[in-house]
C-alpha cells in the first residue's frame, strides 16, 4: 500500500487546465495538403500542371522568340520540317520552331486566363462577401444580377471586343466585365447560407467576435468554394480565347496566343497536320489538368472531407 | 401570381431595353463610322472617283440613319422654294444663301470637286435609339401605303379568298396583302399584321431587312407551276401569301401577267432552309439526343456511386467540361471523316442525311458532360431524403424507387432548363457551325464584328437578350406546372 501511495502525485485542482478540450491537433492547411496529395492521379496530373507552366514561363525567356520577328522567313530549308529530335514540334510555315511559337502563346493564354480570374475572383468574392452579409445592399443588387446574368456571356464578349478592338487588355475587360458578378453572386449566396448555420449562431451566442466567425468559421468553407470557381475559370477563359481567336475577334496581331496558333495553322491541316494538332492537344492538356487538379484541391479544401 | 408574371415580363423587357441602349450607345459613339466600309467592294471601287465616293459614303450612312444628308438640289427645295432652278446652279447667289442658312442650322456645308453643295448633320444619338425602338414592332393598318402614282387607292380590311380559294383576312392599302392565311405548313395559320423591324443590315446582305436575312430561305431559288390571280398558270418561285405593295409606277408587263391589284413585290421559294431552321434543326436534334445519353448516364452513376461505371462517367464529365470545345469538334470531324462522314456541311448539301450525323453527333456529346454531372448530383441529393428512406423501408425494389420517387423529384431543376436550352438553339452553335461551315445564326454574329455591320449586332443583341431573359421566364413557369409545390411569389395563398 504504501509502495502505492509514493507512486501517485497530488494534483491541485487547475481552473485554467479544467476549461482545456483534448482534442486531436487539427491543422488546416496540414490536413488540405494531406488529402490533396493522397491520390497517386492526383500527383501525376500535378506535375503534368506544373510542366506545362513552368514551360511556358521558362521558355519564352531562353528562345527569345517573340511571335513578330521570323528569322528564317526567307529560308525555305527551315519550313515545315515535321516533328523531329532538333524540333520536337517540328517547324511551321515561317520557319519558326513550332516549340517556342506553342509556348509562348501558351505563356500569353495563360496570362490572359490567369489575370481574368483574378479580376473575377477578386471582385467576386469581395463584392460578393459584403453582399451576402447586407441586407440594403442585396435589394439592389440582384436587380442589376437579373439584367445581366441573362445575358447571353459570348454575346457581351463580342460586343465588348467589338467596341474595344482587339488586345491582350481589350481581351481581358472584355471577358470579366461583366462574369465577376456571377462569383459575387454565386458568393453571396454561400455566405448566406453559411453565416445562419447553427454553429455560427452558437458562436456569436458565445461571444465569438464577427471577424473571427469570418476566419475561422466561414473561410475554410469559401475556400473550398473559391478553388471550384477557380478551376472552372481558368480553363474555360482558355477555351474562349481559343474560340475567339478562332473567330478573329481575339488578341491583336502583336500577341502571339494558343488561339491564334491554332486558328493560323487550321490551313495546314490536311498537309501538315501535327502543325494543327499539336496546339490544339497542348491547349488541351493544359485546361484538362488545371481543371482536375483544381477540382481535387477543392475537394481537399473542404474541411468536411477532412478526418 | 398573374401579378408576379407581369411582374416578371415588364422586368424582362426593361433589362433586354437597358442591354441593348447600352450596346448601341456604345457602339455608335465609340466606334469610328467609317469603318462599315472596310469591307464594302463598291466603296473601295469608288476610291478615285472623290466625288461619288463622298456621295456614296453619306447617303449609306443616311439611309442607316447615322445622318441627315441632303445636296444641292434637296438644301434648294428647303429653303429658295419658288427658285429652284436657279438655285440649282452652281455658284449662283440664291446656291450661296442657302448655304449659308444651312450652315446656321448647325449642318456642315462642303462643295463637291465638281461643284455643288451638299450638307450633313449627325443624327443625335439619342433620336437614333428612340428611332430603333419605335419602328421594332411595326403593325399594319389600311393606311400604310402612301402612294403618289396611284391617288385612289382604296383603303379597307376584308375577308376575301387567297389564290387557291381559301378564306384569308385581306387588306388593301395595308402593306401585306393576306394579313391572316392559311396553308399546308407548319403551324397552318399564318400572320402579317405584326412583324418585327430590326432595322437593315450593313455592309454584308446591304440593305436587306435583318429579320429577313435571318428567317428567308437560302439559296438558288426553288420554281414550282403556279396559279395566279389573273388565272395564269405559270412556274414560279413567288410565294404569293408575302406579297407587299409596290407603287404603281413601279409596275411592269410581268407584273401585271400575274397580279390584278399593286401587290406585287414578294418573297420567294429558296432551295434551302433559312439560317435560324438551319441552326434549330441542328440545335434541337443535339439538344434531344445529348437528354438522351446523359440522363441515363447521370441516373446510371447516381446508382452506381463509387463504382466502376461511376467513375468513368466522372472522367468523362471533366474531360468534356475542361477540354477546349474547339479540339472536341476538330477531334470528333476527324472520326467521322474516317467513318466515311463528309468534313463540311455544303459537300453533300442540305438535303442529305450524312451532312447533319457528325455535326449533330459532336454538339449533342459535348452537352452531355454538364447534364451528365447534374442529373447525378440532383439524383444523390434526392436519394437521400426521408421520402426515400421510407420507400425503402416499405420494401420497395431499388429499381422502383429510383425510377418512380427520385427521377420524378431529380428531373425538376431539369425541366427548368429545358425552355432556354431549345429557344437558345436559335442563336446557333457559333463553332460547329463555323467548322463545318453550316449556313446557320451562329456565324452572324462573329461576322457581324469581322464586317462592322452595326446594325446586325445591335439587332442580334435585343433578338438574343430578349430570347435569353424570356425563355428563363418560361423554365421558371414550367417548373411550377411539373411541380405544383413550388411557388415563384411568397404569398403562400392560392394564385
Amino acid at each position: 500500500m504504501s509502495e502505492m501511495n509514493n507512486k501517485f502525485v497530488f494534483v491541485k485542482s487547475d481552473e485554467r487546465e479544467s476549461e482545456h478540450i483534448a482534442a486531436p491537433k487539427y491543422s488546416y492547411w496540414r490536413s488540405v495538403f494531406k488529402q490533396f496529395l493522397s491520390k497517386k492521379s492526383t500527383i501525376a496530373i500535378l506535375i503534368i500542371a506544373s510542366i506545362v507552366i513552368l514551360l511556358s514561363i521558362i521558355d519564352p525567356m531562353l528562345s527569345g522568340y517573340n511571335g513578330i520577328s521570323h528569322p528564317n522567313i526567307n529560308n525555305d530549308s527551315m519550313k515545315f520540317i515535321g516533328p523531329c529530335f532538333k524540333y520536337l514540334f517540328g517547324t511551321d510555315s515561317y520557319g519558326d520552331n513550332l516549340w517556342n511559337v506553342v509556348w509562348i502563346g501558351a505563356r500569353n493564354s495563360l496570362g490572359i486566363a490567369g489575370l481574368t480570374t483574378l479580376i473575377t475572383i477578386t471582385l467576386g468574392v469581395t463584392v460578393g462577401s459584403i453582399w451576402g452579409y447586407s441586407k440594403s445592399m442585396d435589394k439592389w443588387m440582384i436587380e442589376i444580377y437579373n439584367i445581366i446574368a441573362n445575358v447571353p456571356f459570348t454575346l457581351i464578349v463580342f460586343v465588348m471586343m467589338y467596341i474595344l478592338g482587339r488586345g491582350f487588355w481589350q481581351l481581358i475587360f472584355a471577358m470579366s466585365v461583366t462574369s465577376w458578378l456571377g462569383t459575387a453572386y454565386f458568393i453571396r449566396t454561400q455566405v448566406m447560407i453559411i453565416r445562419d448555420r447553427e454553429y455560427n449562431l452558437a458562436s456569436r451566442c458565445l461571444g465569438t467576435g464577427k471577424w473571427t466567425i469570418v476566419k475561422n468559421n466561414i473561410l475554410p468553407y469559401l475556400i473550398s468554394i473559391i478553388v471550384t470557381s477557380i478551376s472552372r475559370d481558368l480553363p474555360s477563359y482558355i477555351s474562349l480565347e481559343v474560340f475567339l481567336a478562332w473567330l478573329g475577334i481575339g488578341v491583336g496581331e502583336s500577341t502571339p496566343s494558343l488561339g491564334k496558333t491554332i486558328s493560323a495553322n487550321r490551313i495546314f491541316m490536311t498537309n501538315s497536320g501535327y502543325l494543327f494538332w499539336i496546339p490544339v492537344a497542348v491547349s488541351a492538356i493544359i485546361t484538362v489538368s488545371l481543371y482536375v487538379a483544381g477540382q481535387t484541391l477543392a475537394d481537399a479544401a473542404d474541411p468536411r472531407t477532412h478526418r | 401570381m398573374k401579378k408576379y408574371v407581369w411582374g416578371r415580363v415588364v422586368r424582362a423587357i426593361l433589362s433586354a431595353f437597358i442591354v441593348t441602349v447600352i450596346a448601341m450607345v456604345m457602339i455608335y459613339t465609340l466606334i469610328p463610322r467609317h469603318l462599315i466600309f472596310k469591307t464594302d467592294p463598291t466603296y473601295q471601287k469608288l476610291g478615285g472617283k472623290a466625288d461619288d465616293r463622298e456621295r456614296y459614303k453619306n447617303t449609306a450612312y443616311e439611309r442607316l440613319g447615322y445622318i441627315y444628308f441632303d445636296e444641292q438640289v434637296d438644301m434648294c427645295k428647303a429653303y429658295a422654294a419658288d427658285s429652284v432652278e436657279a438655285c440649282n446652279v452652281n455658284g449662283s447667289s440664291q446656291a450661296n444663301e442657302v448655304a449659308e442658312k444651312y450652315e446656321a442650322d448647325g449642318w456642315t456645308v462642303k462643295q463637291y470637286k465638281a461643284g455643288g453643295y451638299y450638307a450633313y448633320k449627325d443624327v443625335p444619338i439619342f433620336k437614333i435609339v428612340a428611332n430603333f425602338f419605335s419602328n421594332l414592332i411595326e403593325i399594319d393598318h389600311p393606311w400604310r401605303v402612301n402612294d403618289s402614282s396611284n391617288p385612289d387607292l382604296k383603303r379597307r380590311i376584308y375577308f376575301g379568298t387567297d389564290y387557291n380559294g381559301v378564306p384569308a383576312l385581306m387588306g388593301e392599302g395595308t402593306k401585306h396583302k393576306y394579313l391572316i392565311y392559311f396553308d399546308g405548313s407548319f403551324p397552318f395559320i399564318h400572320q402579317n399584321v405584326i412583324s418585327l423591324n430590326l432595322g437593315k443590315s450593313y455592309p454584308s446582305y446591304a440593305y436587306t431587312d435583318i429579320s429577313k436575312v435571318i428567317s428567308s430561305g437560302q439559296g438558288t431559288e426553288k420554281s414550282t407551276m403556279q396559279k395566279f390571280e389573273t388565272g395564269s398558270k405559270t412556274k414560279s418561285a413567288v410565294i404569293q401569301h408575302s406579297c407587299t405593295y409596290k407603287a404603281t409606277k413601279n409596275l411592269d408587263k410581268l407584273d401585271k401577267n400575274k397580279f390584278t391589284d399593286n401587290y406585287a413585290t414578294c418573297d420567294t421559294t429558296k432551295k434551302d432552309p433559312s439560317m435560324i431552321a438551319t441552326s434549330m434543326t441542328f440545335g434541337v436534334l443535339a439538344l434531344l439526343l445529348a437528354y438522351c445519353i446523359a440522363i441515363p448516364a447521370g441516373m446510371l452513376m447516381a446508382s452506381h456511386k463509387g463504382k466502376a461505371a461511376d467513375h468513368i462517367g466522372t472522367v468523362w464529365i471533366n474531360f468534356m467540361i475542361a477540354v477546349p470545345s474547339l479540339a472536341f469538334i476538330f477531334f470528333g470531324r476527324q472520326v467521322f471523316y474516317l467513318l466515311g462522314f463528309p468534313t463540311s456541311f455544303p459537300s453533300l448539301g442540305a438535303h442529305n442525311i450524312k451532312s447533319y450525323i457528325p455535326a449533330i453527333v459532336i454538339l449533342a456529346l459535348m452537352n452531355t458532360g454538364s447534364l451528365m454531372l447534374w442529373t447525378r448530383r440532383y439524383m444523390l441529393d434526392q436519394s437521400n431524403a426521408d421520402y426515400v428512406k421510407f420507400a425503402r423501408a416499405k420494401g420497395l425494389s431499388q429499381s422502383e424507387i429510383f425510377k418512380k420517387h427520385i427521377l420524378r423529384n431529380a428531373v425538376i431543376p431539369i425541366v427548368h432548363d429545358l425552355p432556354a436550352s431549345i429557344i437558345l438553339t436559335i442563336t446557333g452553335a457559333v463553332l460547329t457551325e463555323t467548322v463545318f461551315a453550316i449556313p446557320g445564326t451562329g456565324k452572324l454574329l462573329p461576322d457581324a464584328i469581322n464586317e462592322h455591320n452595326n446594325a446586325m449586332i445591335v439587332a442580334l443583341t435585343i433578338l438574343y437578350t430578349s430570347l435569353s431573359i424570356f425563355s428563363v421566364l418560361i423554365g421558371d413557369l414550367l417548373m411550377t406546372v411539373v411541380d405544383p409545390r413550388i411557388k415563384l411569389t411568397d404569398d403562400g395563398g392560392a394564385n
